[in-house]
């Protein structure tokens, strides 16, 4: 059981993310994805993951700019399959391009958040998310 | 009421007539058997007994007094050997005493005899003489008028007649005379018009097979054929061919009214066509101008007929040379940007060169445009509403409008004639040329509408040839220069160069279109590289510089910790100027998708959302009007951020900050306006204010990169709108923007 499950080429952020994870009092328990094919391969439990022992996420952490699928083609492809309809997908991006938000939004993200570009504030933003999709949830 | 059989003159079977003129014989003889099939009754001289003993007697059996048939049918088996009649007519025979002139045709199967009294003293010089003097007047005249006249001398030198006339046909087959050669107490006729009645049209078809005629005597009686139908055929004699045919009695008449004893003409054909004639008048008595005679003015004739091909040819090449020259110039001006109005109207050379019009219009993508003397826009719309509905392919033209189309009658002083071609029928795009009134005196020979009806002895009324040949003059009014060929043509031509024109333009606008659609997909790649591949390493560096200042604040100095503040600083700049400058690109670039915003909403929005960071500062923003407007969301929000945080920006520095928004709205835009009390603008920078990454200089305390106003800029022309400000620093700053409100 995993609580987050963060889709992320850049590994300064996924360093900076699991700085922010490691200073909460309750870290959530989380896995990191490099690529889109293998997010949509883990949450559909498919290709690689076909055989293992995989959990579904309480969130999906999702960065767009991804190599192979981007972002909006692991959204597409995981709001297509039941097992991904109800699963929490935050997307999480550099870019504030109304068009991106709005086709994120489009094909099913529940959340867009602007990565802010600076510790404090990716700090308080991603603390902030884990919150209110993890540790809110949990407490149900 | 009874009917007038107006058409009699033209339905009169001229060539079947059945009589010749008295001055010669005629026998129309079997070609296979030299049997005599038909005579002309006057060889009743030589058969006092019983004419029809010719008919059906062997051609050698013939006696016509001292001439024996014998005689005439060697003469034709002569020729047969030689294969060519034509070259050897005529034959000389002597018929009691008298030369006459024996002239043999083949007409279908029988041969055509005809025996001309022969008169050598009306033919001055030979044929060879004769011909060079006309060459070397066709060469020295310098006009076609000088050749005319010069020609019309000639004749009547060679044949005596009292009066020689060359006589030229217009387009609906008026005649006017154009050269003449006359006796001096002769009443001249030169320039008198004479209306197309006075030829018929089957008498101008036989002008063009046979190019010479003569009546001899018109007090004269004709002589009738024998027997009235051949007995063969059935058919009355075909006189097409023949030299001694009578004409109808009707032109006898018209001679006798006009006074004329004796008269000849020959054709002037240009191209195939009847172009005019010479007509020869005698009036004290009979005239017989010889065979040979006739012959040599027919040799003239054909010559003038040439030479007016050649002159004329020439005439029309100058003058086509010049309007396709001008044609070609329009086109490369048409060319150089694709643009019709310009190369057509205003250049040097404009469409009005390639015709003698005076005034012109171009009917364009909705606009007319109007060069030289023409009729109001007014009118010139209702012509081409009226021409839309007129039959007309690709060109129209008249030079007689307000005949055509009744209210041109007011408007004929510039519009009598009109030239019209096709660009577009469905977009209404049209090129048209005007000529102006040409009002004409003309005289006639007579008033051409007096055509007095008699009633015949079969009681039928019909129209009898004119009486009155007294000179008639006549105003015409709503008329115009003819449009010349030369003038159609490069008119048509021009047509085509502008269909041309179009259709390059269209594709070169697509090519144009492929080009930026693909320069707008590099500088999407590139946007996306600056706003993303660009701003995560600018992130990392922040965030890391961020990292050492709070993680791990306890192991720096003093001295360490601004150094990295500042590295946080420049980072949070840079990352701010890679954002302004996607923003500017994305508003020229991205899609405009117009709605109806509400203002009042926007505005307080945007409000709360810049005080938020201005906590503890006493700057107030008030709100008045607030007209929603139409415009692209994303977009209008971007302007008033920019100007609202801008007004705050510069009013921190006072004592009391405060913005004034408004919106006002008049007939054809919304005004709103951002007022501040802030630093203020020189207006001497003015100019430089909404330029990219212009600062000015008393801003450069201030945060930013001079790309705010840029993009509000670039946001309100993209909605046709426009932008302007005005400032008294410290007292009054004023930006206004402005959008369309259709």
């Amino acid at each position: 059981m995993i609580d987050v499950l963060y889709v992320e080429d850049n590994p300064d952020d996924v360093d900076i993310f699991k700085r922010v994870v490691g200073k909460i009092e309750q870290p959530p328990s989380y896995k990191v994805l490099n690529t889109g094919i293998e997010a949509v391969d883990y949450v559909l439990r498919r290709g690689t993951y076909q055989n293992k022992e995989t959990s579904t996420p309480k969130m999906l952490l999702l960065d767009l700019n991804l190599p192979g699928n981007n972002g909006f083609e692991v959204l597409q492809q995981i709001r297509s399959h039941n097992q991904g309809r109800t699963l929490p997908i935050v997307v999480y991006s550099t870019s504030d391009n109304p068009k991106d938000m709005r086709e994120a939004f489009d094909l099913g993200a529940n959340a867009y958040l602007i990565k802010p570009g600076g510790y404090r504030e990716v700090s308080e933003m991603l603390q902030r998310a884990i919150d209110f999709w993890v540790a809110q949830r949990g407490q149900h | 009421m009874q009917e007038i059989d107006i058409q009699a003159c033209d339905r009169e079977p001229i060539r079947h007539l059945g009589k010749i003129q008295a001055h010669g014989y005629l026998l129309s003889v079997d070609a296979q058997t030299f049997l005599i099939r038909q005579c002309s009754s006057n060889l009743s001289v030589f058969y006092p007994d019983n004419l029809s003993q010719v008919i059906g007697l062997p051609l050698e059996k013939l006696q016509m007094g001292d001439l024996s048939g014998q005689e005439i049918t060697q003469l034709i088996q002569f020729a047969l050997k030689q294969s060519s009649l034509e070259t050897l007519n005529p034959f000389s025979v002597r018929v009691q005493e008298r030369d006459y002139h024996l002239i043999i045709q083949r007409q279908d199967d029988i041969y055509l005899l005809e025996f001309e009294l022969k008169d050598e003293a009306l033919f001055p010089s030979t044929l060879q003489n004769l011909v060079s003097r006309v060459m070397t007047n066709l060469q020295q005249s310098k006009t076609i008028q000088e050749l005319l006249e010069k020609v019309a001398a000639e004749i009547k030198l060679i044949t005596r007649y009292d009066r020689v006339m060359i006589y030229r046909f217009d387009e609906e087959w008026n005649g006017e005379v154009v050269a003449e050669a006359k006796d001096k107490d002769l009443e001249p006729f030169l320039g008198l018009h004479y209306p197309a009645s006075d030829i018929p049209s089957q008498a101008r078809e036989l002008y063009k097979i046979n190019l010479v005629r003569t009546i001899v005597d018109a007090s004269e009686r004709a002589v009738s054929i024998y027997p009235a139908t051949d007995n063969q055929t059935g058919n009355p004699l075909d006189l097409t061919h023949s030299v001694l045919r009578a004409v109808s009695p009707v032109h006898i008449e018209y001679l006798k009214n006009m006074g004329v004893r004796s008269s000849m003409s020959f054709s002037l054909l240009y191209k195939g066509e009847l172009w005019g004639l010479i007509s020869c008048h005698h009036y004290q008595g009979p005239r017989l101008v010889d065979y040979t005679a006739r012959m040599s003015g027919k040799v003239i004739s054909q010559l003038l007929s040439a030479a007016l091909e050649f002159r004329k040819d020439e005439e029309d090449l100058t003058l086509v040379n010049k309007l396709w020259r001008s044609e070609q110039t329009l086109f490369e001006q048409m060319q150089r940007d694709w643009n019709v109005v310009q190369g057509l109207i205003k250049m040097e050379t404009t469409a009005m060169d390639i015709t003698s019009a005076s005034g012109m219009a171009l009917l364009y993508e909705g606009k007319l445009y109007t060069l030289g003397n023409t009729p109001n826009e007014a009118f010139i719309r209702q012509l081409i509403e009226w021409l839309k509905h007129t039959k007309i392919d690709t060109i129209f033209h008249t030079h007689q409008l307000p005949r055509l189309f009744g209210p041109a009658e007011a408007h004929r002083a510039e519009a009598s004639g009109v030239m019209a071609i096709v660009i577009s029928r469905q977009l209404e795009e049209y090129v048209i040329w005007f000529k102006p009134e040409v009002i004409q005196q003309v005289s006639w020979g007579g008033n051409p509408d007096e055509k007095p009806v008699v009633a015949e002895a079969s009681g039928q009324l019909r129209l009898s040839p004119r009486k009155s040949f007294a000179k008639w003059t006549q105003i015409v009014r709503s008329t115009s220069d003819v449009w010349r060929q030369a003038e159609i043509n490069t008119a048509l031509k021009l047509r085509e160069d502008i269909l041309q024109i179009l259709s390059q333009r269209a594709n070169q606008i697509r090519i144009l279109n492929e080009q930026l659609k693909l320069a707008y997909e590099e500088l999407d790649t590139f946007s996306y590289t600056v706003s993303h591949d660009l701003r995560t390493p600018l992130a990392s560096i922040k965030t890391y510089a961020e990292v050492l200042l709070i993680d791990y604040s306890d192991r720096l100095d003093e001295e360490m910790l601004p150094l990295f503040e500042k590295i946080v600083s420049a980072s949070n700049r840079m990352g701010d100027l890679i954002r302004e400058i996607l923003h500017y690109a994305r508003s020229g670039r991205t899609e405009l998708s117009a709605e109806p915003i509400e203002m009042r909403e926007l505005l307080y929005s945007l409000k709360d959302e810049l005080l938020v960071s201005e906590k503890g500062t006493p700057i107030t923003i008030e709100i008045e009007e607030t007209p929603s407007l139409k415009g692209d969301k994303t977009m209008i929000t971007q302007v008033f951020s920019n100007l609202l945080s801008n007004a705050i920006k510069y009013t921190r520095p006072v004592a009391k900050p405060h913005i004034v928004v408004k919106g006002v709205k008049n007939a054809d835009e919304i005004i709103y306006s951002v007022t501040d009390n802030g630093i203020g603008i020189d207006m001497k920078q003015g100019g430089k204010v909404f330029d990219l990454f212009k600062r000015l200089d008393n801003a450069r305390k201030f945060e930013g990169h001079g790309v705010g106003l840029a993009i509000v800029k670039r946001i309100m022309q993209r909605h046709h709108g426009r932008v302007w400000f005005y400032s008294e620093p410290f007292k009054e700053t004023t930006f206004y923007v402005a959008i369309p409100t259709h």
